[in-house]
């Protein structure tokens, strides 16, 4: 080859790159401004003792960390997000799972299901938190009214702090239901017919054969993603909180989104905040970190 | 339909721009923030009405909140930037930040500059005294509330009580709401919002004559005789009067139903509660039991305005619109849209403001009445003063869950809340 014609295809290299990065400036740019140096800020903050207000900012090191170590607050708020996610994401999989294959295995009204079920993805949760709010009510909720009419002295849901935890997750796993029922149902259609025909052949006659010899292997990436994403979801757990316990009584249903909202906007301590951001952070990335290194390689891909 | 040609649409915003021009010359505009618009908007239009025909050369602009507490960070964010508006009316717990942050300005040679004796406006030294933190007068006082009880005297008449003459005291109302709590069929006897906030923590404490820290601020005073008997108290109201374990909300929403006897809580609410409890019941209203009949006092809750301007003319717009809203005339409008109590002497005294007022909404008047026995709401030095209420807030959780005795809560409490006291070098 010669010089020239090097130089030429250097040139149309060159100019191919210009345009690859023109073309992607604008989502580098947001990305940069909108993602990345909020991050970085928020990083830089968890080192200082900025309080929203404050005349002057100073350089603490890892004093918030350790702070955070010793704030039995914080622990308890963070051992309360694990008691959650523990509760929404088995809860609202093993749901979905078991809905999907009903609604599957149905010959009718499939799409009204879909829909029904997937009528909380879409509602707005503090409004829905409202409805809760009136059906778990102690004395006036129609599923404490229930409970006397059987002779049971219901609890006080949302009041107590044995159940207030409860009680959130059962209404995390309503949230959560119908988005993992679409994704199972998604993941149900792709399985060939052919693989059932062959497992019958094979002598897998029984509903639950078929199940465990087709259905849940061929389910394996669907089943990891909703994992994932369920369990980021529930970490992120804060509108229910927020609006009917304000993680009450006695932090019993103080999760760690709440904590970083009441100590940076009530309490103005963001540098505080920025530290347990980081912890939420660091929570959020190990998920992923999780589903793309470990789960990955166990998983069989249809 | 009008055919505009590119040059006249080029001269409509000038031409549009140009009387407002020439208005903007004999006119100042003011940006005036608040918080709770669902509660004070409608005041807040009333004044705007009234002070456009007295001011007509102010322009006044609203940035509203949901709430205090984010009012409270707006103002802190907007100081860091420089973009504060002219006047806040923010909660009087919160306007102690703002004046140890150097925020708030001193009023005190204003009102001097308007009368000697500022008590001829109205503010008399009570009133006055809810906004004054820092060693200065940081705001006046717009809003004001205390603490009521509410009750239900179709239930309090089941349990054999007189609606008529309601106790005056703790001991009597513990023993009616008993009866009450008695009627079954999910009917509880008593509510005592001691969660949210401490201030209805501070009403039992005030009550039995006690303060929260001592004289010079260095400790805490709570964990005397006096809040131990209101911890004591808040007990007795689960052990004796089976107060129930809700939370705010679902207590107010029992109470309207017809299944709680009585709820005390502030007297804000009377409006919206007179609405959401319809015709379901006889509501009344009343004091809340005096409990030391000479050192007794109440914290009275509300917002106060903060002037905040900088630029002499607007600043001095500023100033005149919160003098505005916390005249005589402009806190009968206040109390006519929202149900606080007057901030203005003048407009408490003479019944050409509220009298009609008081005599057609008698539910109004429990509150009034409580008036010469209130004081501020304490706010807590230091940066962590909203951090303070919420650790009495949990140990009271304990003792309402009987999952702590009042010696167990208030040790902790009284921990929890040296360490975040300012420490003095």
């Amino acid at each position: 080859m010669s010089e020239a014609a090097l130089a030429t295809r250097r040139a149309a290299g060159w100019g191919e790159a210009a345009t690859a990065w023109l073309l992607s400036a604008p989502a580098a740019a947001a990305y940069l401004l909108m993602l990345l140096l909020p991050t970085l800020a928020t990083v830089a903050l968890a080192f200082t003792d900025y309080e929203l207000g404050a005349a002057a900012i100073s350089w603490v090191g890892f004093d918030n960390f350790a702070e955070l170590l010793r704030d039995a607050g914080f622990m308890t708020s963070l051992r309360n997000t694990v008691v959650y996610v523990g509760l929404v994401t088995p809860g609202s999989i093993a749901g979905a799972l078991l809905l999907a294959l009903l609604i599957e295995a149905g010959t009718r009204g499939r799409t009204f299901f879909r829909a029904v079920f997937f009528l909380p993805v879409v509602s707005l949760t503090v409004a829905m938190a409202a409805a809760w709010q009136y059906l778990l009510h102690p004395t006036i909720g129609p599923l404490n009214a229930m409970l006397r009419m059987l002779g049971m002295a219901g609890p006080e849901w949302l009041s107590s702090s044995s159940t207030v935890l409860l009680s959130l997750a059962a209404i995390g796993i309503w949230e959560n239901l119908g988005f993992n029922l679409v994704l199972f149902l998604a993941g149900l259609t792709a399985i060939p017919r052919e693989l059932y025909a062959a497992a019958e052949v094979d002598g897998a006659g029984s509903g639950w054969e078929r199940f465990r010899l087709v259905t849940w292997p061929m389910l394996g990436p669907t089943t990891l993603f909703v994992l994932t994403i369920t369990m980021i979801r529930a970490v992120r757990v804060f509108d229910t909180v927020a609006v009917l316990t304000q993680g009450g009584p006695n932090k019993a249903s103080d999760v760690l989104l709440f904590s970083i909202y009441e100590e940076g906007f009530s309490y103005f301590r963001l540098g505080y905040a920025a530290a347990i951001t980081l912890v939420f952070l660091a929570i959020v990335l190990a998920l992923m970190w999780l589903q793309t290194r470990v789960l990955d390689k166990r998983v069989h891909y249809g | 339909m009008t055919k505009l040609t590119r040059r006249a649409a080029l001269a409509l915003p000038a031409a549009l721009a140009m009387p407002a021009l020439a208005r903007a010359q004999g006119r100042t505009e003011i940006t005036v923030h608040y918080a709770q618009p669902f509660i004070y908007k409608d005041s807040y239009d009333a004044l705007v009405e009234g002070f456009a025909k007295q001011e007509p050369g102010i322009r006044l602009n609203f940035v509203t909140t949901p709430n205090y507490e984010e009012g409270a960070q707006l103002l802190l964010r907007q100081a860091a930037t420089r973009q504060l508006p002219d006047l806040s009316y923010q909660a009087y717990t919160r306007l102690r930040m703002f004046a140890e942050r150097g925020i708030a300005q001193d009023l005190t040679p204003l009102l001097k500059a308007e009368a000697a004796d500022p008590a001829a406006l109205g503010y008399t030294p009570n009133l006055l005294a809810l906004s004054q933190f820092g060693g200065i007068q940081a705001g006046l006082a717009y809003a004001a509330s205390n603490p009521v009880c509410y009750y239900n005297a179709d239930l309090v008449r089941r349990a054999g009580g007189d609606p008529e003459n309601f106790p005056k005291d703790w001991e009597g109302v513990l023993a009616l709401a008993a009866k009450i709590d008695a009627l079954g069929d999910g009917i509880d006897g008593m509510w005592f919002t001691w969660s949210g906030d401490d201030w209805m923590f501070s009403a039992l404490l005030f009550g039995h004559g006690g303060t929260m820290l001592n004289a010079d601020e260095s400790d805490v005073a709570f964990n005397g005789p006096e809040g131990m008997q209101s911890l004591k108290l808040l007990e007795r109201m689960v052990k004796q009067a089976g107060m129930p374990n809700l939370t705010a909300v679902a207590a107010r929403q029992a109470f309207a139903a017809g299944k709680l006897g009585m709820i005390f809580q502030t007297t804000a609410l009377v409006r919206g509660t007179v609405s959401s409890v319809g015709s379901n019941f006889d509501l009344r209203t009343t004091g809340v039991p005096v409990i030391d009949p000479v050192k007794g006092r109440l914290p009275t809750g509300g917002a106060a305005g903060m002037l905040t301007a900088k630029d002499p003319a607007k600043r001095e717009a500023a100033w005149k619109f919160l003098r505005y809203s916390t005249s005589a005339e402009g806190q009968a409008m206040m109390v006519k849209a929202t149900g606080y109590l007057p901030c203005n002497q003048i407009s408490i005294d003479d019944p050409q403001y509220l009298g009609a007022f008081y005599r057609d909404n008698p539910l109004f008047l429990a509150s009034v009445k409580q008036i010469p026995i209130s004081i501020p709401w304490y706010a807590f030095p230091g940066s962590n003063s909203v951090r303070v209420t919420q650790v009495m807030v949990d140990n009271m959780a304990r003792i309402v869950e009987s999952k702590a005795t009042p010696e167990q809560a208030m040790a902790d409490m009284a921990d929890g809340v040296r360490k975040l006291l300012p420490r003095r070098s």
